[in-house]
């Protein structure tokens, strides 16, 4: 019996596929609802806002400012400490807007009412007078300083730091070439089809809040801290999320003040984000990496120096201080360059704040290191494997410490290549599209290879229980919110139990019923949490070994388990598991669990992915085929790894040719819905994912690595490429719109 | 129907073969009216735009974003929600195929995608991809790739023998 390495179906879809999931929207309470009035200015000075009639309304109860809310929300958004250091950066105050608003779309105030049709109306109802102020809205202008966002720090730079190793400007003189590079990605929004939502509810005294979320047990530190309330009375539950990808480990001003309201006026408050609404809570990406590369006639890449601008918007977010500090050492990628120089700047404008996204940095340092790598062979004129091959870090450096002390654990990265380039028929493929371009057809393939940073720590935590009919319940502080993970992680501690699946019940996402955790984002879940669940499972069953012992009243060393059963070695007498577990809670010791905290460490998995692109007349871009080939260590659910190679792949076929958060020159969001372009059925490719013949273990207890970025890490490099192939023209951002194509 | 603010106007409607007589206000959305008075909260909201189909439902037979129609445009009609596709023992085998072919993720389009593959696969007639992916274009999954998704509806078309 074994579960691991199989495509086991997911064991909690039935809810999802007969209408009985439970997301934030999905509860029923009590509960009055708010909604939000909105600043229509970039910058300006809240000079009045005029309630009474909104208050005059059937159904309102209440409408709050920055004033009032602000008495409560003690603390303001800040970064996310387990993963920034806060010393080097300038960070603004952000709470609910008081006397000033600084995005256009910040919230000004907020409104109570019986629901949300009447909350709509009220909001409509109010007046808000704002004056005018100086705003920036573009990096090019806030660099200058000339417009401040926020006048108390005396600068628009959050945060600038130096990233060197080697020695980049003698590396450049004396490099056989040298070229200039400008690579971009923009403003792209994580759209997760479940807006957010939150329900608060407070009794006096404890605070219970109901939240799609992806990172429970952190969000209740923030809350505590943020309203001065200790964390045990403080619960945080995270129902059915409809997707996340990264843009659910955030916390806004929205949410906060529903969480006051509830507080002030002692009833459950609820709030779920219109699309709209989400659409600007969420921004993500936008840097612009400029500099000068340095490479050898045999197509060695010698030096990168360059800036890299990181915008912010209008506050640094909970994970917005990643980027600026993730991406700059992952520029070197799987490739062996030692010499670089990387100012990386981070910046406020007066637009929507900016926060994370699927991949978050990965992406943006592999489009950056992969559009080198291309230009250094399209310099030479050499082929995209070759130059490959020419850079990787071979296996006999492994592991290997990468310029900026990152260390990469295992792999074989130039022969991963060249299988990959084998199974996806790259060059079949590409003799193809050459072909198909002699009879004037716009078509082309494209390759990038990337090297993802997962795994992250510091800790997960897992607790494996038994009950007395013996059934087990694992708690993770994982949390998975689409991924299946929880399916995954069923198989492992199946096998390490060795007992039908069935009898197994994966939980997460209740601070309360789950004594800690990290949550789940950057890949790590798999490999973290599943590894934690192992580690829980054999300490249950070492406690299960000495119940059996103590039964047959033997000594533990006696005892034999296999399949379900507890057998002493030498007379063969034998327990079955339901039989120990019910002498476990006889009386003799309370129950059966085990609870780990399990350190985390980064790890490094890595691959080669392939588009096959077609452009239309108009300039209309389709990624007909999407192939990847990856070797994120041991993969404990194929099916559940390539839907993640599905997903972000798609993704990335939106980032890379379709999504665009424009912003105006009034600093509005100048997109809905309708006009993001969000892949459907008819835009997204057609896939093929493979795994790597021969995986390279993590140092993990799963040996996994992670794979839920992995293609919106690479997918947006090789589908540029493709196009690159397709239209004989040079692109270095994303998105590559069908202007960009014609022009 | 014209209405005063704050009036409310009675309909009769036939969801999931149950007959309901409520009182609505006469600009409340139908998926509104499903998941608030009905408690039916299956279908989902996931946008403003009538973009993504997360509301997807059927009326009187044909496919329609609930988030577009007026619960009073429901009025004396038929409607069937993803909650109305099976019996409690038994999954519709569009739902089965979904689950048997891993098409969905976190879940949120799910029910939207299943009505609106119930809906193309009414006539029993084979698709091929192409067809499929154009018939649920109107669905949107951030989740999925779609990938499976089509694998699903193909699967469950040649279940339904077409
Ligand atoms: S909620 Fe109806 S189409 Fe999006
Ligand atoms: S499964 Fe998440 S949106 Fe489709």
């Amino acid at each position: 019996m074994s579960y691991s390495g199989k495509s086991v179906k997911r064991l909690y879809d039935d809810k999802f596929v007969t209408g009985r999931s439970t997301y934030v929207d999905d509860i029923k309470t009590n509960a009055l609802y708010a909604g939000f009035v909105r600043s229509n200015m970039a910058h300006g000075k809240i000079k009045a806002i005029n309630v009474d009639d909104a208050m005059k309304m059937n159904g309102v109860v209440a409408v709050f400012t920055g004033n009032e809310l602000n008495q409560i929300i003690k603390g303001g958004i800040g970064p996310w400490t387990t993963y920034i250091d806060p010393r080097p950066w300038k960070i603004p105050l952000w709470r609910f807007a008081q006397g000033e608003t600084k995005y256009n779309g910040e919230p000004v105030a907020m409104v109570i009412a019986s629901d949300k049709y009447t909350a709509e109306d009220a909001v409509k109802a109010i007046n808000v007078e704002i004056e005018p102020l100086d705003a920036v809205i573009g990096m090019d202008e806030a660099k200058q300083d000339k417009v401040l966002v926020h006048k108390e720090l005396g600068t628009n730079f959050g945060f600038v730091g130096d990233f060197n190793a080697g020695d980049a400007d003698k590396a450049l003189s004396s490099a056989d070439r040298k070229v200039e590079v400008e690579i971009a990605n923009n403003r792209l929004i994580p759209s997760p089809m479940e807006p957010r939502g939150i329900i608060s509810q407070y009794d006096g005294v404890n605070l219970t809040i109901w939240y799609s979320t992806q990172i429970p047990h952190f969000a209740r530190s923030e809350f505590s801290r943020i309203f001065g309330l200790p964390e045990s009375r403080i619960r945080v539950v995270m129902p059915d999320v409809g997707g996340g990808f990264g843009s659910k480990a955030h916390i806004i001003p929205e949410e906060l003040a529903v969480i006051a309201a509830s507080m002030r006026l002692g009833k459950a408050v609820r709030w779920t984000a219109t699309r709209t609404e989400e659409m600007m809570a969420t921004n993500s990406r936008h840097n612009v990496f400029k500099g000068e590369i340095g490479f050898k006639n045999d197509g060695t890449l010698v030096a990168i120096k360059g800036t890299l601008d990181v915008e912010l918007g209008a506050y640094l977010t909970y994970t917005e201080g990643l980027q600026p500090t993730i991406i700059p050492p992952m520029i070197p990628g799987p490739y062996r360059v030692r010499d670089l120089a990387i100012k990386s700047r981070a910046i406020y404008t007066n637009t929507i704040p900016i926060t994370m996204y699927r991949g978050a940095s990965r992406p943006e340092a592999t489009f950056i290191i992969e559009r080198i790598i291309s230009t250094v062979a399209d310099e030479l004129g050499m082929d995209d494997v070759e130059v490959r091959l020419r850079n990787l870090v071979r296996e006999d450096q492994m592991p290997y410490t990468n310029p900026f002390g990152l260390k990469y654990d295992t792999g074989d990265y130039p022969t991963l290549l060249k299988e990959g380039v084998r199974v996806m028929e790259y060059q079949k493929m590409k003799e193809w599209a050459a072909e198909e371009r002699k009879k004037g057809k716009k078509v082309g393939v494209g390759l990038a290879y990337y090297l993802e940073i997962c795994g992250f720590g510091p800790y997960e935590f897992s607790e494996t229980r038994v009950t007395d009919d013996g059934s087990v319940i694992v708690s993770i502080g994982g949390t998975p919110h689409g991924q299946g993970t929880e399916t995954a992680i069923a198989q492992l501690v199946a096998d390490e139990l060795q007992i039908p699946i069935e009898r197994i019940k994966i939980t997460w996402g209740d601070s309360e019923a789950v004594p800690a955790g990290t949550g789940t984002y950057g890949s790590r879940t798999l490999a973290i949490a599943g590894s934690a669940a192992i580690s829980s499972s054999r300490q249950v069953l070492e406690k299960m070994k000495r119940v059996a012992a103590r039964s047959m009243k033997a000594d533990v060393e006696e005892i034999d388990y296999k399949n379900g059963e507890f057998v002493h070695k030498k007379d063969g007498r034998k327990m079955t598991w339901n039989e120990v577990a019910k002498e476990a809670y006889s009386g003799r010791e309370p129950g059966l669990s085990a609870s780990v905290m399990l350190e985390g460490d980064v790890t490094f998995p890595y691959g080669v992915h392939m588009a096959v692109v077609e452009v239309d007349d108009y300039g209309i871009a389709r990624v007909k085929e999407y192939r990847a080939y990856d070797d994120i260590g041991r993969v404990i659910n194929p099916a559940l790894a390539e839907g993640q190679v599905h997903g972000g792949g798609t993704q990335a076929v939106g980032q890379a040719l379709y999504e665009l958060a424009i912003i105006n020159e009034n600093g509005q969001l100048a997109v809905t819905y309708a006009d993001y372009y969000v892949p459907t059925a008819v835009e997204a490719p057609k896939f093929k994912s493979y795994f790597a013949e021969k995986y390279h273990p993590s140092a993990y207890l799963t040996k996994s690595k992670g794979v839920g970025e992995a293609s919106l890490i690479v997918g947006p490099a090789a589908i540029v490429r493709a196009l690159e192939d397709a239209t004989g023209k040079r692109f270095n951002k994303t998105p590559v719109t069908p202007e960009d194509i014609l022009k | 129907m014209l209405a005063e603010p704050g009036q409310r106007v009675k309909i009769k409607v036939k969801v999931n073969g149950v007959e309901y007589e409520e009182e609505v206000e006469p600009r409340k959305l139908l998926v509104d009216f499903l998941r608030e008075n009905l408690n039916l909260t299956g279908t989902k909201i996931g946008c403003d735009t009538t973009t993504c189909g997360a509301c997807t439902v059927l009326v009187n037979g044909k496919s329609v974003k609930s988030c577009t129609m007026l619960a009073v445009q429901a009025n004396n009609k038929e409607v069937v929600t993803i909650e109305g596709l099976s019996t409690d023992s038994r999954l519709s085998v569009v739902q089965q195929a979904f689950k048997d072919n891993f098409a969905l993720q976190c879940g949120f389009c799910t029910a939207g995608m299943i009505v609106q593959a119930h809906y193309i696969l009414k006539e029993k007639k084979p698709l091929s991809e192409e067809e499929v992916r154009d018939l649920i274009h109107g669905n949107i999954c951030r989740c999925t790739g779609y990938q499976n998704i089509v694998n699903a509806i193909m699967d469950a078309s040649r279940r339904m023998g077409a």
